[in-house]
This record gives C-alpha cells, structure tokens and sequence, in this order.
C-alpha cells in the first residue's frame, strides 16, 4: 500500500493517491454484491432449465437449452396448472390491494390526529402501535382464529384483509405520522385564517403535500400483504382460495420437487413486489427512515 | 387542541381496529395460557389449570434446548445482519457513479417474501443438486458436497446465512440515515488534526452512530426472535429439532398438536421478553429524541 502520510511534494493534482480504505470498501462491496444477487440469479437460471437439466450434477451453471416452458405452464390458463397459479396471483393481488387501500383510509387520518393534537390516551395508543410491531403475528394466530371463526370469516379473504390490517395499521401510522410532523403547522393555520375548516385544511393543504409518504406507506402495506404467509397458511384451507405463498408449495414435495417449475413461480411471485419497489424506492427508503430512526 | 368532538372521528377507527386486534388477542391469550382447552378449540369445554401449562413448558426437556438455539439464532442472525449492514453503509456513504444502482440491488433480500427465499435457498443448498455444494467442491474447498441442512450440526449456521441474507439491508438503511446525521465539519476537523480513517469513525462517526445502532440492533432482535418463515419452510425445525426455535415450537404446539394451553403459556412468556426489549427500545428512541433537541 502506498504510504499516503509520507511528506508529500508538490505533484499534479489529478493523481490521487491510493486510498486503502475506498478499495477495501469497493471490495467489500463487490463480495456482498455477489451474495445478495448470488441467489436471486439461480433461481431465474434455473427456472429456464427442464426438469431433466436441473437434476444434473455438476450443475449447469447455464442451461445448455434455456426454455421459457416453466412459464408458459404456470401462465397457461387452459391447463390445471396455470389455472392454480393465476388463480393465487389474483387472490394475492385483490387481497394486497384491498388491505391497503384499507389502511390508507384509515391511518391517514389517524398519523394526522397524532400528529397535530393532544388528546387522552394519545401516548397509550402510540404505545400500543410500537407494541404490535414487536409481537410476532404467531402470538396473535390463535386468538384470531378464534375471532374469525365467530366472526365466520374462516376460508375467505375477509380473513386475510382483517388480518392483514393488525400488522399494516399500526406501521401505517407510525410511518405517516413522520410524515405530518415534518409539514409545518403554520400551512395549516393559513388556511384556517383565509376560511378553511379544519377537515378542508387537511384535505387540501396537508393531505397533497404527504403524497410521497401515503405512498410509500402503501407500497409497505402491499409489499407486506403478498409476502404474507401465516395466517394465510392457517386461515384458508380451500385450494381456489390461498395466495401466492401458500398456494407456490404445491410444486413442493419432499420426494418429487418440481424445481424448475418452483423457481419461475417465486420468480413471478417476486416480480411485482420488486418492481413496485425499484420504481418508488425513494420514498419508500425515506418513510422508513424517517419513521424509526427519528421517532 | 381537542376542541371539537368530531376531532375523536379521525382517531376512532383507528382505535376501533386496534381494540380488536391487540388488545383482544392479548387478552385471549392469557386467558387460554391457563386452562386446558380441547384440542377441538371449543372454549366452553376448557378446564381452569392454573400454571399448569407453565410448568409443563419450564420442565419439558425440549424447552432449554428450544432457548438456546433461540439465543444462538438471534445472536448471531443480529451481529451479523447489523456488521454487514454498517460495513455497506459505511461504503455507500460517499457518491460515486452507480451508487443508487448499487444500493436498490442491496435492498432487493428485503422486499422478495420470506416464502420464495426460503425456497431458492433450499434449492441453493439441496444435498445432490445444491450450487452452493457443487460450487465448494469445484473450488476444492471440500471433496464432497455438505448436507447443509439436513444436518443436525449444520443447520442452524446455514438457516442464519439466510437470515442474515435476507435482512441486512434493513441495516444498511437504517444506518445509512445514521450516517447522514454525522457532521461533515467534525470529520473535516479530525482529518486535518491528523486522526487516521480508522480514528475519524472510532472517535466521530460511531458515537454519532450510537442512537441509531442500538435502535436497530434492538429492532433487529426483535425480528429475528419472531422470525418464523424461514425455519418453518426450510426444514420445519428439523432435523431432529436441531433448528426449532421459540417461535416454531409455538406454532408446532398450537397448530401440530392442538396443545392451545401450552402454546398461550409460551406466548405469554414471549410478551414479557418482548415487553422488556419494547421497554430499551422506548428508552433508545427517548434518547435520540433527547440528542437532537440539545444539538
């Protein structure tokens, strides 16, 4: 390594000297790199393989004959297959849908409420977002299921959504009320002055400037409602019902694993999600951030 | 500021929601830790036990064996997660070309579902066909490949790979907020009073750090006590229990053998863990709250 202490003579200033500390950290990059991307990487490689050329060792790092076929089978509406398969997609998509825009209409309002006033039993309830964040939803299975079955709700989506909410509110609100405590009350007091009630100064003044965080607090609730699998694993039972994680285990057997097939269906599976996020990444990093670390 | 009656309107639903998903299952829970419930999940035939089903839990032989490999699960899941995470962060800090690139492909362990990950890697670490065993004995790291996860000494390590894979990122972020919170000025100031790169981030960066990181680690900690897809799908705490943890074993005690009794007691010893870390991460949070208004 080159002794960058050493007393320096006057030299170009285009040649910079080397700096350990940027390479390792390039290289270190490069490794973690390469382990996240490592998996994802394998699992479309594979899915481009027959059955046959996946079952082979060595492995083909590449298949010898890339084929679409594992897609075609699950996208294929005619056979019993795809049928399945687009059939979770859409349960997963109006389920994931539904929740959120559920819990957008409910904790907008709410992440403004604490936000902006003091009301009795404020700090209890923010207490109890926190406190939901930290239960695992299996500790909540029973009890639920519980619920759902006198609510006769077990073996419909009105489950999932209900469920679904237990977890999405309370990030939901956590997320936005970061949101609302960076908008300047002063806005809102504009408003009020020039005429606007209450509800029309949020409506029309606060409302449109936490765009970025109601959708990033979308993308949350979606991205965790079609991850989901728990409760949707305990909850539905009738096969044209699951979603995505739950239904994708039929290509799963411990003796006969249809690999390829399994592959290009967590690829699909993943799809959405990913792209959703890449494309609004921004706010989404933001929301999150500025939630937690700041309180 | 809670002058108007229809200011609670913004609140109530909200409140509504909460009343019944938390509190609720909180209270049904430690209802049913201490009585004997048939394993139909009819509530009218339960019979009053007392600790009963504590007890039980306490002294069964598999319970200490379940909390170490608890502990050693979210341990090391966290160290690691939180050590890769401040490594990237710390590498992302600076612009160069690509970074926005390079952190999105970062984040994507994170938003693809615990379900298809927990896939692609069983995959990755299938025993004849696994890339990972077939790439180590191409490299001639070992002559054979290793059953990863069939093994009884060997899977928990290979589970916390997974982990660790999946949520680093969420470090990453977080501390990457962390990060843009440390004064460039004092950075400046330390560098031409001679401090080394290593003595700007052991003396600057890491108290400024310190908030955000005992935030994220304590949530960190959180997560992976309650993680439960990824041992679940994997090897469903097997083999021979050699990757049960908490969380599975409450579930295999619910839904495996309807012992309701026995897995309420064991949620029930869970809210108290979590309660205690909710308790630090208040603290945590009160703290940076604290920092930031003396700045």
């Amino acid at each position: 390594m080159t002794d960058t202490s050493a007393p320096t003579r006057i030299r170009p200033a285009v040649t910079k000297p080397f700096d350990g500390w940027r390479w390792s950290g390039r290289f270190f990059l490069v490794l973690l790199l390469i382990f996240t991307v490592m998996p994802m990487a394998w699992m479309l490689i594979t899915s481009l393989k027959t059955g046959f050329a996946a079952m082979q060792y060595p492995p083909q790092w590449w298949p010898a004959e890339p084929t679409l076929e594992n897609y075609t089978r699950l996208l294929d509406p005619r056979n019993a297959i795809g049928q399945d398969f687009l059939g979770y997609f859409w349960n997963s998509m109006w389920v994931s849908t539904a929740t959120t825009v559920m819990a957008v209409i409910v904790a907008v309002p709410a992440a403004y409420a604490f936000s902006r006033f003091r009301f009795p039993g404020r700090t209890f309830l923010f207490f109890a977002v926190l406190l939901r964040n930290m239960f695992p939803a299996i500790v909540f299975l029973v009890p639920l299921f519980i619920l759902m079955r006198l609510l006769g709700l077990v073996n419909t989506h009105g489950s999932l959504i209900l469920t679904y909410l237990t977890f999405g509110l309370p990030l939901a609100i956590w997320l936005l009320k970061g949101f609302y405590d960076n908008i300047p009350i002063q806005l809102e007091q504009a408003a009020r002055i020039d005429g606007a009630t209450r509800f029309q100064a949020f409506f029309f003044i606060v409302m449109p400037l936490s765009t970025p965080g109601i959708i990033a607090t979308a993308i949350y609730s979606f991205i965790g409602a079609w991850n989901e699998y728990i409760y949707a694993y305990t909850f539905l039972t009738k096969h044209d019902q699951m979603t995505l994680p739950v239904g994708i285990q039929r290509f799963f057997s411990e003796n006969a694993t249809d690999w390829p097939g399994l592959m290009a269906a967590t690829f699909m599976m993943s799809v959405p999600v990913v792209v959703l996020f890449l494309v609004l990444q921004k706010y989404f990093v933001q929301a999150l951030t500025e939630g937690a670390v700041k309180h | 500021m809670w002058k108007q009656r229809a200011d609670y309107l913004y609140v109530l639903p909200a409140l509504v929601v909460m009343l019944i998903v938390i509190a609720y299952p909180i209270y049904y829970t430690i209802d049913l830790s201490f009585f004997k419930t048939p394993a139909s999940l009819q509530l009218k035939d339960k019979i009053f036990v007392g600790f009963d089903n504590y007890t039980t839990i306490l002294s069964s032989a598999s319970f200490w064996k379940v909390t170490w490999q608890t502990v050693i699960w979210t341990f090391f899941s966290t160290l690691f997660a939180f050590l890769l995470g401040l490594g990237a962060a710390l590498a992302l800090h600076r612009e160069f070309v690509g970074r926005g690139v390079l952190r999105a492909l970062l984040l994507i362990p994170w938003v693809v579902s615990a379900v298809a990950a927990s896939y692609v890697w069983k995959w990755l670490y299938h025993s004849d066909f696994g890339a990972i065993g077939a790439l180590m004995v191409q490299l001639g790291v070992t002559d054979q490949p290793i059953n990863f996860v069939d093994n009884t000494s060997s899977v928990l390590p290979s589970l916390i790979v997974v982990n660790v894979w999946k949520e680093f990122s969420f470090a990453m972020i977080m501390l990457m907020a962390g990060l843009q919170t440390v004064p460039e000025q004092l950075l400046r100031a330390a560098k031409v009073d001679g401090a080394n790169a290593w003595q700007r981030f052991w003396h600057v960066t890491f108290p400024h750090l310190a908030g955000v990181s005992t935030v994220t680690a304590l949530l960190l900690m959180v997560q992976n006590f309650n993680s439960f897809i990824i041992p679940f799908v994997m090897t469903g705490g097997g083999p021979a229990g050699a990757s049960d943890i908490w969380i599975t074993q409450i579930y295999q005690l619910a839904f495996g053998r309807q012992r309701w009794g026995a897995a309420a007691a064991y949620s029930v010893l869970l809210f108290i863990i979590m309660m205690t870390l909710g308790y630090f991460y208040v603290r945590a949070l009160a703290g940076n709250d604290d920092k930031r208004q003396g700045a």
